[in-house]
Parts: C-alpha cells; structure tokens; sequence
C-alpha cells in the first residue's frame, strides 16, 4: 500500500461498502415492513367482506352467495382464496378460485381473534393467511363456531420485493462505480504535482536539472522551496567541507615538507632515518584520510553531470608535460558526448592516478577508454574507464593486496599503491569497482573502474 | 642559473634556497604571492619553483599571468594538494612539472634539473656534444672520456652555455643569472672564467668549444649529439 491513489480508493471503497450497505438494508426492510403491512390490510377487509356475505339458511346453516364481490374469488388460481369451516375443521364453504386446492387448515384461533399466518399450498406456494374464529348468532339465537379464513398467495409479493431489490442494487452500484472512477480520476490531478515533484527529484539525481521548480500548488510550495534549500545547502556543505580538508591537508604538509628539509640537513644518520619514517607514515594519513570526504559518490542530489572528454584531454597535456622524457603514446576514445554523473576531482582522481600509473609503468604507449555502463542508454548513466599500456602487467600478488583497502602495492614507488587505493575507495563511493587485467591490444596492464547508473548505484550502496 | 622559489613557509623555503644554491644556482625568494609575480615577471628568470598555495596571489594566478607575459622558462609547481584537480589545474595554466609536499630535496633537484635541461632541448641529463660530455647530475664535464676538474663557477658557467648550445648567451645574462646579487657584477670576470674554461677544456685549441661573438656574447659552438 505505498501509493497514495490505492490508499484513497480501498479507503472509499470500504466506505461505500459501508454506507451502502446499511441503506440496502434499512430501505429493504422498509419497503418489505411496508408492504407486508399493505398486504395484511387487504386481507383484513377481504375477510370483513365475506363476514358480511355469509347468510343463514332455513336448516340453520351459514351459506355464502355463489357470486362474491371480489372477483378474484371466482377465478380459479387467481392467488386469492377464501373458505368456512366449522369448527370441526369441515369446510363449509370454499371460494371458486380455490377449486382443486387444499389450503391448510394451520392454526385455529380463539373465539373473536385474528390470527395472521404464513403457510404453504402443497405445491410450495407461500401463502399469508388470516382466519378469524367467530361465534354466529343465528336467528334463534343459537350461537355457532365458524372459522373464516382468506388467503393470498405471495408469490407476486415476493416477486415484488425481488424487483425492488434488483433495482436496488442496480442503482447503488452504478453510483458506487461511478463515484470510484470519478475520485480516482480526480486523485489523478491532485497527484500530479506530487508525481511532478517526484519526476524533478529524479531529473536532479541524473543531473538533468539543478533544482525543483517553483510552479506547485500553494501546499506544496512549502515543501519544494525546502527541497531546494537543502540541495543547496548540501551542495554549499559538501564544498565546503572539501574546502576545510583540502586546507588542513595543505597546512598540515607544509610543516612535514619544513621537517623533512630540517631532518635534511642534519644528513643521513639513523635519527634522521628514523625521524624520515615518521614523516613518510604522517603523509600518508593525510593523504589517504583526508582525501577520502572528498568522495561524496552517494550525494546524488549534488552531483551534476560533467563533460569527461575535455578533463581527459586536460589530464593527459598534463602528463605529457609530467612525462616529457619518457615521452609515451597516449590515446583516448572517449564516447560522443560521454559525461559522469559526479564530482569533477573525483573523476579528475580516479582518471588521473590510473593514468598516471599506467605512464609510469609503460613501455611506449598508453590508452584510455571511457564508455556509458553496458546496456544503459542514457549517456551519463554509469561509466567504464579502462586505461591499459604495454608495461610489465600487474602481478596477480599484488591484485589481491589491492582488493584489501588501502593496502599499498608498492613501497618504493611513492603513489603506486596509494593511488590505486585511492581509485578503488572512489568507485566504491559511487557504488562500482576497480579490476586489474591484462590487455589484450597492448599487453600490459589495465585497469577499469565501472561505475554503475544512479538508480543501480543507489541500490549498492545506500550508506556510502 | 637563476632560480626563482616562491614559498610561504620560511623553513621550507629557506632550506630550499640554501640547498639549490649549494647546487650552483642563483636563488631569489619571494615569500608571497605579489612578491612572487613582481621578481617572477622582472627578475631574468631560468626556473620558477612554486607553491600553490601562497597568500596574497595564488600559484596558479601567477602562473596564469606569468604565461601571459609571454615568459617561457620552466615552472615547477610546489603543492600540498596532491589532488589531480589541482596538479591539472596548474599544469594546464602553464606549469611543467609538480612536486607534491612534503618531497625529499633530491626530487626537487631532480626534477629543476630536468626542467633546466628539457629548456635548453636536450633529452638527458648527460649532454654530449661532440667530444665534450657535460652530466648534470653528477655536476661533471669530460672532455674525450677525460674529466675535467671545475671550479664551481667554471661549471656553472659551461652549463649554462651547453644547456643553451647554439644559442648566444650575452654577458650581462651570464652575471645576471650566475651571480648571487650581492656579487660584484663586473664582466671582465666572465672573461677570465671563459678564458680559463678554453684552456682547461681544449689545450690544444681543437675542438674549439665556446665562440666568442664580438659585443654579442658567446655561444657553445659543438653540435649536439643528441637533441630533446
């Protein structure tokens, strides 16, 4: 249940379950109470009908006409029957429409009462019946027990009900769907600034835009004018952090440099040596400490999609001036338009200590690649930068050293190691990888750091 | 040769300047980023060596204006940022090379040495130019495998010359950039070191290694066996 429009209709649809429910109910209820009461009426004055047309004959009998008012008496089947029994239980009398029918005899009630019933033909047929027990004076003024007793069928009242029902329904679950398409279509303009806003965050992760717009409704300005404030303010955060470690690195090496020139002049005896050492283990934590903050890989909402082909052309100038003396081939392809979604002196990091490396162990020739992650469209969704030269190959000794972090390749070559560390603590960042092969164009080592889109990379490494 | 060190932090800076000139060059220090760029675009310059991070002005501002003046000579960046983004910032504002804090002297001197050198066009710190071999590392010269014994200054002085061969190098230029400034700039001394440079390297006067050109300078005559 995490969207917001199903939230809203399961909630109205219980509602009107409820609601609709009950009125089913009250109103059938009624409309039965109602109609149950019409039908006894009618009864009542069927009876009081055949009470005034009961006759006495001359032997002291009571005799009904063969012709009644109520026609319905004469049709056979009509649904409307009457009979006179003694009380006995022989019938004295029956009505036409009763011929060939055994209505039942029920329940005999007391001298003068009323007695309504709900009984059965023999074929099923429900009937509501009222008899009425009555003590006739005949002329002599002899008293004798007759039962009057009228019947209707209900078929056609259920039937009644039945279509009442039908309708019923009918009505209330055409309303019921009607009123869910119409809140659901309505949900569907509520939410769009909510699916806008959502839509802009992503276009902000993939660097597509810098900030939320400010066209929302009045409830959610609040929440975007936020939105916007906190990327800026974690983007003033995050270079403002770089800022204040790059500057203790810088006030913290300069001194090193001024003890290792004072521990210089004394010359090379075994205090300097030892005091050397110090230094040496003193720069690498800085270097290796205080770099790391700077590889803010998970801040997605900071991070702008930058060209790569104009840094790779910058890095490599620099390094055929580094490099003028060795003077090695350097290539690159780098994909049309190809950009990584990330901070400038990350990319600058990762690119420049592999081809750094990869220079200073060359023979003649260098090659850097940097292609959009395999299978992604998107051109700055993930990145694989591979940089291999013709040099001597990693051994594989040293490939499993450098899978442990920050683990140094090479003691004597000061930035061998710790830049590769450095390389892979990068990608990490970013929720990719480093891995060392061998290649196969020029035949010795490369190195390829993969770098996957944000939403992958979001999944990797959701604390970085 | 003259070496300009802009360096904040006076120790560093210091012990620096004492051991360059140690190493026979001429040093001017500056020790913040206006002082920096004034003797940087004034002073008759061979190699700045500079930090990145200087009050004041930048290194990577004075490199920029520096290029922009039109000087050429070599730039080696001091930095404490070993970040690519600011090695690639100054090498892409007109720098050579970088060192990157807290170095050992030797790399510095290295590195001066080889951008000295690659200057002048030449690939290797051992230059050759016909029978005269010069091996800047070791501070050296042989003539036909025979080493030859300097003063400092004599070596300082066909450095100079053979880094440029082929090049006129004017009198006033050698006392400007072999000189400490305090030193008594007089030019008949660099005549007499001349003079004593012929003798000690060609006796005989075969090879004829340095050309005088009359009001002009001299010139290290020998083609170079090898070129940059």
């Amino acid at each position: 249940m995490s969207s917001l429009s199903a939230r809203l209709l399961i909630s109205v649809s219980v509602l009107l379950l409820f609601f609709f429910g009950v009125t089913i109910v009250v109103l059938d209820t009624a409309f039965r109470e109602a109609g149950a009461q019409a039908q006894e009426d009618i009864l009542d004055g069927h009876l009081m009908a055949l009470l005034a047309a009961a006759e006495p004959d001359e032997d002291g009998n009571l005799v009904m006409p063969s012709v009644l008012h109520e026609p319905r008496f004469g049709n056979i089947g009509s649904g409307l029957y009457a009979e006179l029994r003694r009380d006995d239980g022989e019938v004295v009398w029956r009505s036409t429409s009763a011929l060939g029918l055994e209505i039942p005899a029920g329940v005999i009630p007391e001298g003068g009462n009323h007695l309504f019933l709900t009984e059965a033909l023999a074929d099923g047929t429900p009937l509501l019946t009222l008899s009425l027990a009555v003590q006739w004076e005949f002329p002599d003024g002899e008293l004798k027990p007759y039962i009057f007793k009228v019947a209707e069928s209900l078929d056609s009242f259920n039937a009644q009900i039945a279509r009442f029902r039908q309708q019923l329904f009918g009505w209330f679950a055409a309303v019921a769907l009607f009123m869910l398409l119409s809140i659901s279509f309505l949900m569907r303009g509520l939410l769009r600034p909510l699916r806008q806003i959502e839509t802009e965050i992503g276009d902000i992760e993939e660097g597509k835009r810098a900030a939320l717009s400010e066209k929302f409704p009045t409830e959610l300005t609040g929440v975007a004018r936020n939105m916007n404030l906190l990327i800026a303010s974690e983007r003033a955060r995050s270079d403002r952090y770089r800022y204040t470690l790059d500057n203790l690195a810088h006030s913290l090496k300069t001194p090193l440099a001024a003890m290792r020139a004072l521990i210089g002049e004394r010359g090379g005896d075994g205090f300097a040596v030892r005091f050397n050492e110090q230094i040496n283990r003193m720069d690498e934590i800085v270097r290796y400490q205080l770099r790391k903050p700077a590889t803010s890989g998970a801040e997605n909402l900071v991070l702008m999609p930058i060209p790569v082909a104009r840094e790779v052309e910058r890095l490599i100038d620099g390094l055929r001036k580094v490099y003028h003396d060795k003077h090695p081939t350097i290539t690159a392809d780098i994909a049309r338009g190809m950009k990584f979604r990330g901070d400038t002196g990350d990319f600058l990091e990762m690119a420049g200590n592999l081809l750094d490396n990869a220079c200073k162990w060359c023979q003649s020739r260098v090659h850097i690649v940097v292609m959009p992650a395999a299978g992604v469209r998107e051109i700055e969704s993930g990145m694989v930068l591979t940089v291999a030269d013709d040099g001597p190959g990693i051994p594989d000794e040293a490939t499993d050293a450098l899978s442990k972090r920050g683990t140094r390749l090479d003691e004597s070559t000061p930035g061998h190691g710790i830049g590769l560390a450095i390389v892979t603590e990068i990608a990490r960042s970013y929720g990719g990888q480093l891995t060392i092969g061998r290649s196969e164009s020029l035949g010795g080592a490369e190195l390829t750091v993969t770098i996957p889109p944000v939403s992958a990379a979001k999944k990797a490494s959701p604390a970085a | 040769m003259r070496l300009l060190v802009i360096e904040d932090d006076a120790t560093l800076r210091e012990s620096l300047a004492s051991k360059l000139s140690e190493g026979g060059f001429a040093i001017e220090q500056a020790a913040d980023g206006r002082e920096g760029l004034y003797f940087a675009l004034e002073y008759p310059i061979d190699l700045a060596i500079i930090d990145l991070g200087l009050p004041e002005l930048s290194g990577l501002e004075i490199i920029r204006q520096v290029r922009e003046a039109g000087k050429a000579y070599p730039i080696l960046i001091l930095t404490a940022r070993d970040r690519w983004e600011d090695k690639v910032d100054g090498l892409s504002a007109g720098a050579d090379d970088y060192v990157v804090k807290p170095f050992h002297f030797e790399e510095v001197n290295a590195r001066v040495n080889a951008l000295l050198r690659r200057s002048g066009g030449w690939a290797s710190s051992v230059l050759r130019a016909g029978p005269v071999t010069l091996d800047m590392s070791g501070q050296s010269l042989a003539v036909n495998d025979n080493v030859i014994e300097l003063t400092s200054f004599e070596y300082k002085i066909i450095e100079y010359l053979m880094v440029r061969a082929g090049k006129v190098v004017s009198k006033t230029e050698l006392t400007e950039r072999l000189y400490d400034q305090d030193f008594e700039r007089d030019s008949n001394v660099i005549e007499v070191f001349i003079g004593r440079l012929r003798k000690k390297m060609d006796p005989d006067n075969s090879i004829k290694p340095i050309e005088t050109l009359r009001g002009r300078g001299y010139r290290f005559a020998l083609e170079r066996n090898q070129s940059g």
